[in-house]
């Protein structure tokens, strides 16, 4: 597993001392500049997005944790003693967090355009 | 469906045996997954262009070698010779790095994938795949989150504002969409009762959870595109929009790792599929029963493997070559408010499925096409197949009474005529045009008269 | 206790990029430096979790952490700003000392809960893994701690409920469409047309270079008041210069134009 994470950063290291070798290098201030389509830049590059993305990636956090749980749920599904009981609970735990994302989508967290 | 129950196990470790597997022998097949995936990916970028070419009545790449095969090979070539910029407003450190992961981090989640069953390798009996836990299948999510951050790190590390947008966008659609990849294969965790991917194919010798698991195959299969960030949900390099999107900086051989990043990735999705809800390397059920089953497992089973894998990216290609993209509202609204929902409660379904398998809903049996269900498996079955009927009942009511009202409404406005003043004029609020009758039949295509020269127009 | 030989060495690589990746969360300039470095600490704990046959455990540590939780910081500091620095006054007073003072009383507590700690027996990873590494661990989560696991889902709505409020605004009017602005123009009968669109030249195409006037000067209007507010409007001086020496030679300059001129020079 790790063998072909370091094959594949092998690959990268590879690839860049091949473009070193290969490409040409031509500084020219105008080529180092941010592309915008053909208009100049203005100032530093940073402009404020849209904080929709972060009321989804506050729903990622609590949905991760959600798969989380469920997971090693459907381990121990098959398990004599728990199997059932571990049914009923995981039942009241999803429709929790139903009842949630139904009242987010309510409200209008989730829909794109305001 | 109740022999799935027998045939799962009462642990979720692994099956495949590694304890004949030297370190060394390891190594061996890290670089031969290493080496199958690059192959791949040359071949399948080839295979993109020709099919979309045929598909858009064209030939494609035809000219550097037999069929235009090293055409990807010299598009390689030509990336490496280009000059390599990096921008004055970028970030150094980040803008190496974030090639660099989304480059090493796509290879990784392969090495659970089994490949083949089991082989006689250099004198060692050794399963044709890396390694297994009995977490796999969830290193691949766990790595696909690491992975995000190639894109993320690429985007604000560019120092633009496409790019930056386009991280965002790819980052909030690719977590978006992990969460319904995530819900969708726990389904099939529910049915194998284990994660470990040679445990799932093995649970699978009965019958591929793409039966049992339809609606899972159907949703992974939406968030597979999704999560790699193809056609029609391609949002994070919109051409239209935002240029090149995470990329648009990136020149060389550093977009080609992103390039490589997208189509292995690719590849490590539909291999999941494949293990997954198509048997992994079992042969296709005909095929299987041939010679009491001589054809289904050993070195077999990376023929069939390969050859279920490329079935997905002939879809990832069909998908490219006829749908336009979808807008971003849509494509979120599509991910929270269908598919997860959906998902949590088909895997409830499924729960209750298995449960009534398992025997916790009592235990009397049915014999139907020659297998044994549970009574309260199909009792379950059929209260699902009723609440999907009533639910559908009830949308396509809605949906019939929103059409009359609209059709009321439109009959409400005054008909014009758009050439009346001898020039089009498009209608005003209340108004509605008298499409002319021609439109239709103009709009048809021409018949088709010489297909014959086109393989030699290049 | 011994340790493998391979477990050793991936120790002695994968722990100092650790304690990088959390010195570099301490001391980056950069929020996102800080940030990467996080997740870099977190991804190899998790690696080192499964080094230690806590295979569970350690996935779940990259899945939640790194993937989830980093992409919130990625998130939160692309919102707030890359290059905007703390700031370091109170808005409540007081309120450094009561989070001092509650950061105090929270170690008190955990550590007087972590010193009253007794360890049982050790069971061995064999006996906890008989079933599997998974099972293992589900079977603690639904048997013995099933309120704690009822409870996370308490939270974790409440957690749904405060991105909602972080993240949302509801709309008390209809958002105004583009029909609405029109009529709204329209009615009050200032700039009927829409505002002028920046300058686009032959030479120069820029959104901070005003549009130009018939008359040569710059229409302030132009330029959107974002860019006005942050000072980065640029001149037309340069650009309406080399008309104007043409016209000059030539003779066809009006007195307005030689004012502007004069102007822009200043």
């Amino acid at each position: 597993m790790a063998a072909v994470g370091v094959a594949g950063l092998l690959l990268f290291g590879v690839a860049m001392v091949m473009r070193r070798l290969l490409a040409p290098v031509s500084a020219n201030p105008v080529r180092l500049t941010t592309y915008e389509s053909g208009v100049d830049p203005v100032g530093s590059h940073w402009a404020q997005t849209q904080v929709r993305y972060l009321g989804f990636a506050f729903l990622y956090v609590i949905f991760a944790v959600d798969a989380v749980y469920l997971f090693p749920w459907a381990t121990v599904l098959r398990d004599a003693d728990l199997g059932a009981a571990s049914l009923a609970e995981m039942g009241i735990f999803i429709a929790v967090l139903l009842v949630g994302l139904v009242h987010a989508a309510r409200r209008g967290l989730l829909r794109w355009l305001p | 469906m109740s022999t799935l129950a027998a045939l799962a196990a009462t642990t979720d470790n692994p099956v495949a045996d590694f304890g004949d597997t030297p370190w060394w022998l390891s190594l061996v097949k890290a670089l031969l997954v290493f080496v199958f995936l690059l192959i791949n990916t040359l071949l399948v970028i080839w295979f993109e262009r020709r099919v979309i070419g045929r598909m858009q009545q064209r030939p494609g790449p035809n000219r550097a070698g037999p069929f235009g095969l090293l055409q990807t090979l010299a598009d390689g070539v030509k990336l490496a010779l280009k000059e390599d910029i990096v921008p004055k407003a970028a970030d150094k450190i980040m803008f190496w790095a974030a090639p660099a992961i989304a480059g090493a981090m796509a290879f990784v989640s392969f090495a659970i994938i089994p490949m083949g069953g089991t082989v006689w390798m250099f004198g060692h009996k050794t399963p044709l795949q890396l390694t297994d836990t009995p977490i796999a299948t969830l290193l691949v999510l766990a790595v696909a989150g690491v992975g995000v951050y190639g894109i993320v790190l690429a985007g604000w590390s560019s120092g633009s504002t496409y790019p930056l947008l386009g991280g965002l966008r790819s980052s909030a659609q690719v977590i978006s969409y992990e969460i319904a990849m995530g819900l969708a294969l726990v389904a099939v965790f529910l049915y194998a009762g284990s994660m470990s991917t040679s445990q799932i194919v093995f649970a699978q010798n009965d019958l591929w959870y793409i039966v049992p698991a339809f609606f899972s195959f159907v949703v992974y299969v939406i968030t597979m595109v999704g999560e790699t960030n193809r056609l029609p949900f391609d949002l994070a390099e919109g051409e239209g929009e935002l240029t090149g999107g995470f990329h648009t900086e990136y020149s060389s051989l550093k977009f080609a790792m992103f390039f490589l990043g997208e189509y292995v990735n690719m590849f490590t999705v539909s291999a999941l599929a494949t293990t997954l809800f198509l048997g992994g390397p079992a042969a296709p059920p005909g095929i299987a029963a041939i010679g009491d089953g001589m054809l289904n497992g050993g070195w077999w089973g990376l023929l069939w493997f390969v050859v279920k894998l490329w079935l997905f990216m002939f879809f990832f290609v069909w998908l490219r070559g006829s749908l336009p993209r979808v807008r971003y509202d849509q494509f979120m609204r599509l991910g929270w408010k269908v598919l997860i929902p959906t998902t949590l409660v088909w895997v409830v379904m499924v729960a209750f499925i298995r449960a009534a398998e398992l025997g916790f809903l009592g235990d009397s049996k049915v014999s139907l096409l020659g297998r044994d269900f549970p009574r309260a498996t199909l009792f379950i079955i059929a209260c699902i197949a009723l609440a999907v009927l009533v639910a559908a009942w009830f949308y396509d009511n809605h949906q019939v009474k929103r059409r009359a009202e609209l059709e009321e409404a439109r009959a409400m406005d005054e008909e014009i005529d758009p050439f009346a003043g001898g020039h089009p004029v498009p209608p005003l609020p209340g108004q509605r045009l008298v499409e002319p009758p021609l439109a239709l039949s103009a709009a048809r295509p021409a018949p088709v008269t010489d297909s014959g020269s086109e393989e030699n127009r290049g | 206790m011994t340790v493998g030989g391979a477990e050793s060495a991936l120790f002695w690589i994968a722990g100092p990029l650790a304690v990088a990746g959390a010195l570099a969360l301490l001391f980056a300039r950069k929020a996102v430096h800080a940030a990467v470095g996080m997740a870099t600490a977190m991804i190899v704990l998790g690696i080192f979790y499964i080094a230690q046959q806590a295979e569970f455990l350690g996935v779940i540590q990259i899945f939640v952490y790194s993937g989830a939780v980093m992409m919130l910081f990625l998130f939160v500091i692309m919102l707030i700003g890359v290059d905007s620095s703390d700031s370091l006054v109170e808005t409540i007073r007081g309120q450094r000392w009561a989070g001092l003072l509650l950061a105090a009383g929270l170690a008190a507590i955990t550590i007087a809960g972590i010193g009253k700690a007794a360890f049982g027996t050790p069971r061995g990873l064999a006996e906890a893994n008989k079933d599997g590494n998974v099972s293992g661990a589900a079977r603690l989560i639904f048997g013995d701690y099933v309120w704690a696991f009822e409870a996370t889902s308490a939270l974790l709505i409440t957690a749904a409920l405060g991105a909602m409020l972080l993240a949302h605004r509801e709309r008390l009017t209809p958002k105004a469409t583009q029909a609405d602005w029109s009529r709204e123009r329209i009615r009050s009968g200032e700039n009927v047309a829409g505002l002028p669109a920046p300058g686009v030249y032959a030479r120069h195409n820029a959104v901070d270079t005003p549009a130009l006037l018939p008359d040569g000067s710059p229409a302030e209007l132009s330029i959107s008041r974002v860019l006005r507010a942050r000072g980065q409007v640029g001149t037309t001086g340069a650009l309406t210069q080399v008309t104007q020496e043409i016209e000059h030679e030539v003779g066809d300059e009006s007195d307005e134009q030689a004012t502007t001129r004069k102007d822009d020079d200043a």
